[in-house]
Formats: structure tokens, sequence, C-alpha cells
């Protein structure tokens, strides 16, 4: 609800109090919608340009316009580029499920133990944990990659596993603490008193009641594995490179002809999951950047 | 009593050990994981021929093709620490591997080095990287040169050139012949690596043994510092202004369609160049020539291809080390790969006659061991040589002053 | 008795998960890092120990002051495009404008797209000859020219357009977040007031929004700090080195060049600036905790 949805009607009243009238297309409220116009067409068009190059055959890219509409629209550069990169896609998906599925379990489980139990030095280790989100991974990456390399699981499906949920359990554990901060301290004492202990609260009340929570932390965590590239290039392993790096490959190899249009069929397709859970879940999307952005 | 009964007994039982025993062959056979960045087209049938010799051989063949180098090393190295590795893995004749050998991580093949006396029939530069101690840790498939210089003869015609360059000046008068034709003087990739092999050449053509071996080997900072050295510079700036607008970023095989379709005249690249001309169905000396070097003592700078090997106790996979090495280094396949993969063989008395025209020119050269030398990354460590392309690349793209060029050099090699 | 006993430390076991992955992962790889800095390591670690050699070699090395130099000229340009953008953004569209769901919808799916398809994208329609300067061409303006990526001095500022375009939708989301959070009453008191509406906005609803601000400066300059992915699509740190990145500097020694001492040395340089933002800031919601609950 707008708090100038007052102001924008024309008040019959209008001559009662010595307010403006506000007339809908005063120079300030076209300026508005052009600016938001030609903000919008900066932000469509790299979409717009991508779905119109990857239905064009290469003829067409070769002597036409960025712009310009495929005049002989063809499926062909789709089923190419499905055939480059649909491995990496499944890989993705073999990722993805399990990378959010625990991350969300143990996120659940660290945000329960530090807002209603808090036992002694959990605020510090989640401090650092916080802190570890904003270090860039670089400073991470060698040592992960040494001990895993010596513990031969290294390049396995596994090792990118393990390491999503060691860089996802930042995010997820403050949406989930954050969110039981706001859950009344009497339901939790009211189960204690009941006679219940750590985890039987956590399985029979907390998690039951999660759902909105659970709901965001999926959606984040989904579209952070599905678009991570840098984890998934060191320590997937070739067997299990996800759709971003097979992306990658595909297009900036150094050698052969550059297909524009598989290129952009092949990035329409890599990204088409993660839009797709946006389009979809909409305003859950947003509240999972607003919560996350939200430290405490 | 033999008894119906029993005899059937029997018979089942000597049947099942029949089908047991025909199952397993006589000995096990000779399995081989190997690691490969051989993936586009004429390397993927190159490396096909090896895996056909080794199965010929008896042993077992299972590929490995990771796309990319880097990536292709990286995931070896990665999996010898991890203690999974390949029973081979291939990495460039260079000094990629020197951390691996220095870590004890390689089975030697000393066996098959002396059987087939490598000591004598390589040449002296592979040796000096593939032999640490007195052991041999790698097996060389083929030779590669990077510096190859590539024309286009109806290029050539059209500018009025009627003889290859002979020296830099005449380079340098055909390059403007070509520019005043209206062609693209020199094909040119505008990427990293492109301008280290223009560089490469350059030093080797200008400079010969003598000053290449002091830069590149010894890394010696006065002569860095040189005017010979600063003359090289100035001659690899001085090429830019022979290559068109549209070569940032442009893969090394769109440059050479350039010289296959005329409009470009040089083209400076290794001989895998080889292999664009034949698939558009050009014949070298008809179509296109080959000049390995400006100068009869030019170095031919060599770098290729070997499989080293894991360390690795279990005996059957040393065996199919053992294996996999000497089939390798039979001159025949070496001759077979050669011809796919645009290099020439590694062994100096494997029989030249089936390659082309090119390679047998560099199968002559490289006879000659004044001439054998190898590339940048023979004698630089990986983050040696990264370092000394990193200053080419900037130097190539943008105004600096050659002394500052120099003194970049020097500073960055003296680590 | 004896569950009873073993119960009491059902939240510690709960947390440990956490503190392993704390301890190890993030102040053990941290430290593992800072220890091989100061190796002579190369392929693989070493037990050598040089000093501070890595650190002079590190600022003797051309490339990575030219990382650092792109990383201070981009994150000025971002952090400010993105801000100023998304805080237009979410301004014009809080003046109840028809269509705000899909406006917000539009603004907000780049940040949906992995870095890399966005640096791919972009890479496509700033190609000199085939993507926007092409287009342009052809519509009749033969003279323009828009070439930047290919551009020793420019380059950097294409990397500057694509993020921007992906990351000021997340801006705009979270200051439309703070917005809607502001009494409207403090419109109506202002135009009573006679304050033009501009001026509201920079002096008045700008300063209250300061802990959103805060938040998102802190997201900016992380992913700043974080840049990898976009430039290895768009422009691979080309042409030549010219868009060289720190985190890129670091990943290609750790695996390409095989300098891992020289590449722990860049990380723990790049953690730096890091851990002086996040220590005042921590600090400063410390303060604030303590003064809430002082008062509470």
């Amino acid at each position: 609800m707008s708090h100038h949805s007052l102001q924008a009607i024309a008040l019959p009243t209008a001559a009662i109090a010595p307010i403006k009238r506000r007339r809908h297309f005063t120079p300030a409220r076209i300026g508005v919608y052009a600016f938001l116009f030609s903000a919008a067409l900066f932000f469509l068009l790299p979409l717009y340009v991508m779905i119109v190059t990857s239905f064009k055959p290469m003829l067409e890219i070769r002597s036409g316009n960025v712009f310009a509409l495929p005049a002989m629209a063809t499926l062909d550069p789709w089923r190419q580029a499905w055939g480059a990169v649909s491995q990496g896609f499944w890989n993705s998906v073999a990722i993805a499920v399990p990378s959010t599925v625990i991350p969300i379990l143990l996120g659940a489980i660290n945000g329960y133990a530090l807002s209603f139990w808090r036992p002694r030095g959990a605020n510090f280790l989640f401090g650092v944990l916080l802190a570890g989100a904003f270090i860039p991974v670089q400073v991470m990456i060698y040592p992960l990659v040494w001990m895993m390399a010596r513990a031969g699981v290294f390049g396995s499906l596994p090792a990118i596993v393990l390491v999503h949920v060691i860089f996802g359990m930042p995010l997820m554990t403050l949406l989930f603490r954050n969110y039981y901060a706001s859950v009344p301290h009497e339901l939790f004492q009211a189960a204690r008193i009941d006679g219940g202990g750590f985890w039987r609260i956590f399985l029979q009340v907390m998690l039951p009641m999660s759902l909105p929570i659970i709901v965001v932390a999926a959606i984040m965590q989904v579209t952070g594995v599905w678009n991570d590239y840098i984890l998934g290039l060191v320590f997937a392993g070739r067997e299990n490179l996800p759709m971003t790096v097979q992306l990658n490959n595909v297009i900036n190899t150094t050698t052969g002809t550059r297909l524009y249009n598989v290129n952009m069929a092949a990035t329409i397709l890599t990204a088409a999951l993660p839009l797709a859970i946006y389009f979809i879940s909409g305003r859950w999307f947003v509240r999972g950047i607003a919560a996350g952005a939200v430290k405490g | 009593m033999v008894t119906p009964r029993t005899m059937a007994a029997a018979c089942a039982w000597l049947c099942a050990a029949a089908f047991t025993l025909s199952a397993v062959p006589a000995h096990a056979a000779a399995k081989a994981e190997v690691i490969h960045w051989w993936t586009s087209g004429g390397e993927s049938n190159a490396v096909k021929q090896v895996a056909q010799a080794f199965r010929n051989a008896g042993g077992v063949w299972i590929d490995s093709a990771i796309a990319g180098g880097d990536q292709s090393r990286a995931v070896t190295i990665n999996r010898i620490i991890g203690g999974n590795p390949p029973t081979a893995a291939q990495f460039n004749t260079s000094k990629q591997f020197t951390d691996v050998i220095e870590q004890d991580m390689l089975n030697n093949v000393d066996l098959v080095a002396k059987a087939q006396d490598w000591d004598r029939i390589l040449p002296e530069p592979l040796i000096d990287v593939i032999k640490h101690d007195g052991h041999y840790y790698a097996v060389p498939l083929n030779i590669h040169m990077q510096t190859w210089i590539w024309y286009s003869k109806a290029a050539f015609k059209k500018a009025g050139i009627d003889k290859e360059p002979a020296s830099m000046p005449e380079l340098f008068a055909a390059l403007d012949k070509l520019k005043a034709a209206g062609l693209v003087p020199l094909a040119h990739g505008g990427q990293s690596w492109q301008e280290t092999v223009l560089f490469s050449a350059l030093l080797a053509n200008m400079g010969g043994r003598g000053l290449y071996l002091k830069v590149i080997r010894d890394r010696d900072a006065a002569t860095i510092q040189s005017p010979a050295f600063r003359d090289v510079l100035l001659a690899f700036k001085r090429m830019k202004s022979y290559v068109d607008a549209g070569s940032p970023g442009r893969n090394w095989n769109d440059a050479t369609a350039m010289l296959i379709s005329g409009t470009a005249g040089f083209q400076i690249m290794g001989d895998w160049a080889k292999g664009e001309f034949t698939n558009a169905g050009q014949l070298p000396g008809q179509h296109y020539g080959c000049i390995p070097g400006l100068k009869p003592d030019t170095p031919y700078l060599m770098q290729g291809d070997v499989f080293v090997f894991p360390r690795t106790d279990n005996p059957n996979t040393i065996k199919a080390q053992q294996l996999l090495a000497t089939v390798v280094s039979q001159p025949d396949l070496q001759v077979r790969f050669s011809k796919l993969k645009g290099s020439i063989p590694v062994r100096l008395d494997a029989d030249a006659a089936q390659l082309d025209l090119c390679a047998q020119k560099g199968i002559e050269i490289v006879k000659d061991r004044s001439r054998q030398l190898g590339v940048t990354e023979v004698y630089l460590t990986p983050d040696q040589n990264g370092a000394l392309q990193d200053i080419l690349t900037a130097y190539w793209n943008m105004d600096t002053k050659v002394e500052k060029v120099q003194r970049s050099i020097a500073n960055a090699l003296k680590y | 008795m004896l569950a009873r006993r073993l119960a009491r430390f059902s939240p510690h076991v709960a947390l440990l998960p956490m503190a392993l992955t704390v301890l190890l992962a993030y102040i053990g790889g941290a430290l593992w890092t800072l220890r091989t800095s100061f190796t002579a390591a190369r392929t693989f670690p070493s037990e050598k120990f040089i000093g501070a050699a890595q650190y002079v070699r590190l600022f003797d090395n051309e490339r990575w002051l030219l990382s650092l130099h792109n990383l201070a000229v981009y994150g000025a340009l971002f952090i400010i495009a993105c801000m100023v953008l998304g805080f237009l953004l979410a301004v014009f569209i809080d003046q109840n404008v028809k269509g705000e769901g899909v406006l917000r919808t539009v603004f907000l799916y780049p940040y949906a797209m992995s870095f890399i398809a966005t640096g791919l994208v972009w890479q496509w329609l700033l190609a000199p000859g085939s993507g926007i300067e092409g287009a342009v061409r052809q519509m009749g303006f033969t003279g323009f020219s828009f070439d930047w990526i290919v551009h020793q001095d420019l380059v950097i500022y294409t990397v500057v357009i694509a993020t921007v375009w992906q990351a000021s939708g997340l801006v705009m989301a979270l200051m439309l977040a703070g917005l809607r959070g502001i009494d409207p009453e403090i419109y109506k008191a202002a135009r009573l007031d006679g304050i033009p509406a501009w001026r509201t906005y920079l002096q008045i609803v700008l300063p209250m929004l300061g802990p959103t601000v805060a938040t998102v400066f802190l997201l900016l300059t992380t992913a700043v700090v974080k840049l990898f992915d976009a430039v290895v699509a768009m422009t691979q740190g080309g042409p030549g080195i010219a868009s060289e990145v720190p985190a890129k500097f670091i990943m290609d020694h750790l695996f390409l060049r095989s300098n891992i001492g020289l590449a722990s040395a860049g990380a723990v340089t790049l953690l730096v600036p890091v851990l002086a933002l996040l220590a005042p800031y921590a600090y400063a919601r410390s303060r604030r905790a303590r003064a809430a609950g002082a008062h509470a």
C-alpha cells in the first residue's frame, strides 16, 4: 500500500485545503515513468538479444543486426546447445539437490540451537561463520583442495556437495537464526516444560513451523548453487561439472568457430532454472534477499 | 562307482571350470587409463592411433580425455595427490612436471629408455626436461615446432613477392609489400600465448642460439637489458603495425583461415597449423609455404607432448606403463601419430618419407644439434613463463618504452 | 539418568558440524593459506619458509599491481553506480506507479542469473562489429564506435556495465524494503514545509535508510572483492591482461601457473581490506546490540 495513494486521488475537497491538485500527467510523473521505462529497456535488452540470437541461423547473425528479429527462425541452435550442455544440466541437478537439503537441515539445526539453547561459545562461532561469508573464497580454496586430494575424494560429487555445505552454512544459519529469533520464546519454554528435549522440540515444534523460511532458504540456496562457477570449476571433477562450467567451456574455447546462436541458446538453458524459480517465487525471492541482508 | 549322476556332476564341474578359465585370459591384460587433452579433430584421430597400437600390443586402453591442457594437468596432479592416479598422463615437454618429479610422484622409464638408447636418439633439449638425476621420467611422443613462418602463395603473388624472405630486413620488406597490396601482412590472434610465439620467433631469428639461451635459459639480466635484446623487442612491437584491427582475441585457427583464403600473407604459428591447410585441401609448396627459420642456422624451437607415469607399486600397472612407453616410442607409431597431429617424430631415426614437405624440412633440421632448442616453457617454470607472457602481451597492447619492458622482463625473470 | 546427562550436550553435538566448519574450513583454511604465503610452495605445498619473499615478489609483479588498480577503479564505479541506480529505481517505483510488480520483476531478474551467463551475454552485446556497435552502425550511424571491450584502458568499464546490470536490482529490492519502512507522515510533513521532493529524499529519507545503505554497501563491497566469474566469462582477463582482477590472479597462480605460495600471498592481501571493513561493521553492531541490551 503506497503512502502516496492519498495524494493520487484528486480530492473534491481540494478547495478546502490549500493542497496542490495533483493531476496524473504532471511533468514529474511523466519523468518518473520515462525513467522507469528506460531503465526497463536497459534491463530487458540483454534478455531480448539472448532470445532473439538463439533462434537465428549463423548466416543471419553474421550479416545482420543484433537487435533484429529472426527472419529465418530455427530451432537448430537449441538442439546443438542442449547437446553441448545437457550433461552439465543433470550434473547441476545432482549437485543442487544434496547441496540444498543438507545446508538447510544444518542451517535449521544451527539456527535453532543458537536461538534457543545458546551453548557457550556458540555465538562466537556464529560470528566467525558470518565473517567467513564475506571472505573471498580464494583464501580457503587451496587448503580444501589439498585436504580433499589427500583424502582421495577430490573431484567427486561428495566433494562439491561438501564444499557447498561449507560455503552455504553462513547464509542458511543466519536465515534460520533470524527466523527463530522472531518466534515467541514462550512457545519454546512451554515445550520444555512439557518435557521436550533438544531434538524432540526441534522435530516436533520448530521444524514444522519453519515452512516459510525453508522455502526462502531453498530458493536462495538452489539459486546460489546452480549459479556457482568457481567452486564447481575447482571441486566438481570432470564427470560432475555443473552447467555454468560447461557453458563457459563451450563458449570460450580457443578452437573452432564461435557459434553465437548456439552460445546464446546454451546461456538461456543455463539461466533457465534460476530464472524460472525467480519468476515463480516472486515475493519469496525478495524475502530471501531481504532476510539474508538483515544481519541480525 | 561311476554313476550317471557322478558323470553329470563331473561334467558340470568341468564345464564350469572351462567356462571360468576361458573367461580369464592366460595373463591379465595390461590396462592403462590415460589422461590427455587431445580432443580436437586431428588430435583425436592421432591419439586413436596410439590407442590402437597399444591394443595391438595386447594392452587395454582406457581413454580419459579432458579438454584443455591446464584442466587436464590439474586433474592429473590432483589425482596423483589423492592416491588415485591414472596409469599415464599427458604433459608438454616442459617444466610442467618438474615439481611432480621432485616430489617423487612418478615412476621412471629407465628400462625402456635404455632398451631404445634414448641418450643417443633424442634431441638434447628434450632429454634435459625428461631426465632428472640420471633417470628418465617421461616418454616423448612427438616434436612440435612453435615458430614456423607460414605464408600464402596467393597473397605473395598478389603482392609481388617472388621469393621467401631470408633475413629480417627481407621479412619486413615482404610485410610492407603485402600492406601496399591491401592485404593483411601478418595474420595474428590477439591472445597472450600467440604473442609469446611471435616473440619467440623473433628472438630465435634475430638473436640466434646465443641470445635465445642467455635470455630464456640463463635469464641473464645483463643480456636482457642489452641493445641486442632491445632490438628484438622493438621488432616485436613493430609487428603490431602489420596486424589487422580484428586481431584481438582471435583464435589461432581463424588466423590461419586468413592465409587459406588469401586475405593475409604471413602467420607465425606452430606446425599444428598444417592441419588447417590440409583440411581446406591446400598443399605445401603449392598453396602455402613454410619457413622454419629465416637463416640456415636459426634455432628450431621444439616443444611437444610426453606421457608421464605416476608412481605406483602395482605390478600390473607398472607392466602397463612399460608397455605403453615401449609402444609410444616405436618409430612407425610416432610417424603415424605425427602425420595426424602435424608434428614430427621424436626419434631421429624414424622414416620420414610418409610425412609432408614441411615435416621433412623439420626432420632434417632437427638432426642438426646446433639448431635444437626448446620453446620458453622448456627452460622456464610455468609461473616464470607466465610472467614473461604477461609482460609481452602488455607491451604488445600498450605503448610502453622498450627500456621499461626490458627492466620488467629482467625483474620478472629474476624470481 | 545417563541419558539425561548426555542430553545436556545435545546442543553442542548438534552444533558440531558448524564448529567443525568454522574451525577447520574457515579458520583452519585461512591459517593454512597464511602459512603457505610464507613458504616457497610451487605446485605442491612446501616446508621451506622464506619469510615475506612471496609478498615482495607479489608487489613486484605488474600483473598483480594492475589487478589491484583495476579492482579499485571497478569497485568505486560499481558501488556508486549500483547504489545510485538502485536507489533511484526504488524511489521511482515507490511513487505508486502502475505495474509495480512487473517493474520489480524486470529490475531484479538479472540477479537470478549467474555471473557467467551475464558475462557471456554482455560479451556478445559488446563485441565490436557484431554487437551493439554493429547494430547502431547498420542503423545508419556508420561512425559509431563502441569497442571498449577490446580496448586496454576501457575494458574494465564493460565489466562495470555488465555487473551493474546484474546487481542494481538487488540494491533496488533492499532499498525499496527500507523505503517501505519509512513513516508516510514524513513525506506529508516535508511537503507541507514546502520542501521539494528530491530534497526530501536526499536529505531526509536517505539518512533514515542508514542501516540499509550500510548493509548494501557491505554486500556490494564483498561482491567487488570476489569478482571472478564475470571477468572469466566476459574478457578472460584480457585484452592481454588489461582486465585482470586479484581473484583471477590468485586462481590462475594456484592452478595454472603452479605457484601456490605466490597465490596464497595474494589471497592474504585480498583478505586485508575485507577484514578492515568487517571489523568496524562488527564493532558498530555489537555496540548497538549492547546499547539495546542495556536499555532492555
